[in-house]
């Protein structure tokens, strides 16, 4: 047999056509190691079991088409085909497609974007913010026929009828959807008074809701500069919105619960703080109302014009003081008691307006004895004015038959009746009246 | 509005601030009239805030500008029941 050698590119030509005739499209596993994404794009490997290995290669435009990222360690199921590089002798698998073993494709990607959006903190505790107390606006990032929105619409107009919504309606399936829901979420957030969004869609299969575990989203919700509410399918569902946004709700119903939930507890709580501040309020007053009473009951008090005609002119003075003072501020006390009032009937006539009127007409009384601080000044010393007083009284004495006897001009007690005579002119202060009367005698 | 108040919580914070005081400060007759008016303007700009928004639905076009839902897409029926 003559010798008719082939030249290496004669061999390669043929050791290519048959290997690549023979193994066109094959399925083949193994475990992904000595991974690379090159600059081309193009991602190269090594896919190997425990004896053996290949060479592998994914274009750019079948990795793009992966919703996960291979990854050293990684076993894979492949479709592809052997493809023989003449120039280094060599030949490597290149890739058509690529599944995770195991897990399916999808819970890959999603276990593998949660753990890298993890990583960089986006979900930590610390960027959760608080829903405002009381959302101006509420935006809403859905499909405008879905039945998601209708379910909010519901929950919020039953509870909160005056909310303002401000939908930004966006489809939530399907090619792109991802970066819709991010755009519409752009939107929203740039809306005046747009305090918190709720952003999410109806229940549906893992593929329906999968625009939901894509990054941009998850990104969108974490850059958005207003508390974002994930309210994606039924509440086993969990999505990578779910872990970026501020708050997940299970369901889209229940996202709106949680907005309005605010109101509600707000508005009680304003009530009671209300109630609270009242029956305080009713409690100091009734506090200086018993000072007050316990004052005026004093003997000697009660009454006091009438007897002023007894006391030194000084104290007479005293006294027009402080009535004139009292009476200041007895009117200053009364037209801010008269404001208040107003204020408090305008501000809830349904609630037991009658009774508080009648406790506030009933308080308006004892305000005018006791509201002032310049009354609660004096009254020290009207409080020392009326022990003095007390003792002094003369009433008494004359009340059981005793008289005072003054000098004709009434300046001047007469004590001594030395110090009259005969033929002077005295006067003599009895229980009822006053008598003129002549010393025959001393 | 009252420029003495920020907001709806800064008003919810005095507010609660303002009964505590009351309900324990032995506090001049004259002070706490004060206060007790405070607080009534106070819950009363709570309780308007709290009814302050609109009832109104607006719709996002494809620029971002908010339009007023159309009654076509049936949103706002009151067939609660």
């Amino acid at each position: 047999m003559r010798r008719l050698p082939l030249t290496v590119s004669q061999l390669s030509a043929r050791l290519r056509n048959v290997v690549e005739e023979t193994f066109d499209e094959i399925w083949v596993q193994g475990e992904i190691s000595g991974g690379r994404t090159w600059n081309s794009g193009h991602f190269y490997f090594t896919l190997k079991d425990a004896n053996a290995q290949i060479k592998g290669v994914v274009f750019r435009s079948t990795l793009r088409l992966l919703k996960f990222k291979p990854t050293d360690g990684l076993c894979v199921t492949v479709r592809g085909r052997i493809s023989v590089y003449e120039p280094k002798g060599e030949y490597q698998l290149v890739c058509e497609h690529l599944e995770p073993q195991g897990l399916g494709e999808l819970q890959l990607a999603f276990e593998q974007l949660k753990k890298k959006l993890a990583a960089e903190g986006l979900f930590a505790e610390t960027r959760k913010r608080p829903l405002p107390a009381l959302p101006r606006r509420i935006g809403i990032v859905t499909s405008i026929d879905g039945a998601a929105l209708r379910d909010i619409v519901r929950v919020l107009r039953r509870r909160y009828p005056n909310a303002h919504l401000v939908i930004s309606p966006t489809r939530v399936q399907g090619e792109g959807a991802s970066g819709e829901i991010a755009r519409a979420l752009r939107l929203v957030a740039r809306i005046d008074h747009v305090d918190v969004v709720i952003v999410g869609r109806g229940g549906g299969s893992l593929e329906d809701l999968w625009a939901f575990n894509e990054e941009i989203v998850a990104r969108a919700i974490a850059a958005c500069p207003i508390p974002v509410i994930s309210a994606v399918g039924h509440e086993t569902d969990v999505t990578i919105a779910d872990f970026a946004a501020d708050l997940r709700a299970p369901t889209p119903s229940a996202a709106a619960e949680m907005v309005v939930r605010q109101k509600d507890e707000f508005t009680a709580h304003i009530r009671r703080l209300v109630q609270q501040l009242r029956a305080a309020m009713l409690n100091r007053v009734r506090r200086f109302d018993s000072r007050l009473h316990a004052l005026q009951a004093r003997p000697g008090f009660a009454g006091y014009p009438g007897r002023m005609a007894w006391r030194s002119r000084h104290v007479g003075e005293l006294t027009s003081d402080l009535k004139h003072a009292a009476r200041g501020a007895i009117a200053a006390r009364r037209r801010r008691l008269e404001t208040a009032r107003r204020t408090l009937d305008q501000f809830d006539p349904r609630h037991r307006l009658a009774r508080v009127r009648a406790t506030l007409v009933g308080q308006d009384v004892r305000l005018r004895g006791a509201a002032t601080r310049r009354l609660h000044r004096v009254q020290g010393r009207f409080r020392e004015l009326a022990a003095h007083l007390d003792g002094l009284s003369p009433l008494a004495v004359l009340g059981r038959g005793y008289a005072v006897c003054w000098d004709g001009e009434r300046t001047r007690i007469v004590r001594d009746a030395e110090s009259v005579a005969p033929g002077d002119p005295i006067r003599v202060t009895l229980e009822r009246g006053e008598i003129r009367a002549r010393v025959t005698d001393s | 509005m009252d420029p003495t108040i920020k907001d709806f919580e800064a008003a919810i914070a005095e507010l609660e601030t303002i009964v505590k005081k009351l309900e324990e400060g032995d506090l001049p007759l004259e002070t706490s009239l004060e206060l007790y008016e405070r607080g009534v303007t106070l819950s009363r700009y709570c309780h308007g805030q709290l009814e302050a928004a609109e009832r109104r639905i607006d719709v996002l076009n494809e620029r971002g500008d908010a339009k007023p839902a159309s009654p076509a897409l049936g949103l706002d029926r009151d067939d609660d029941a």
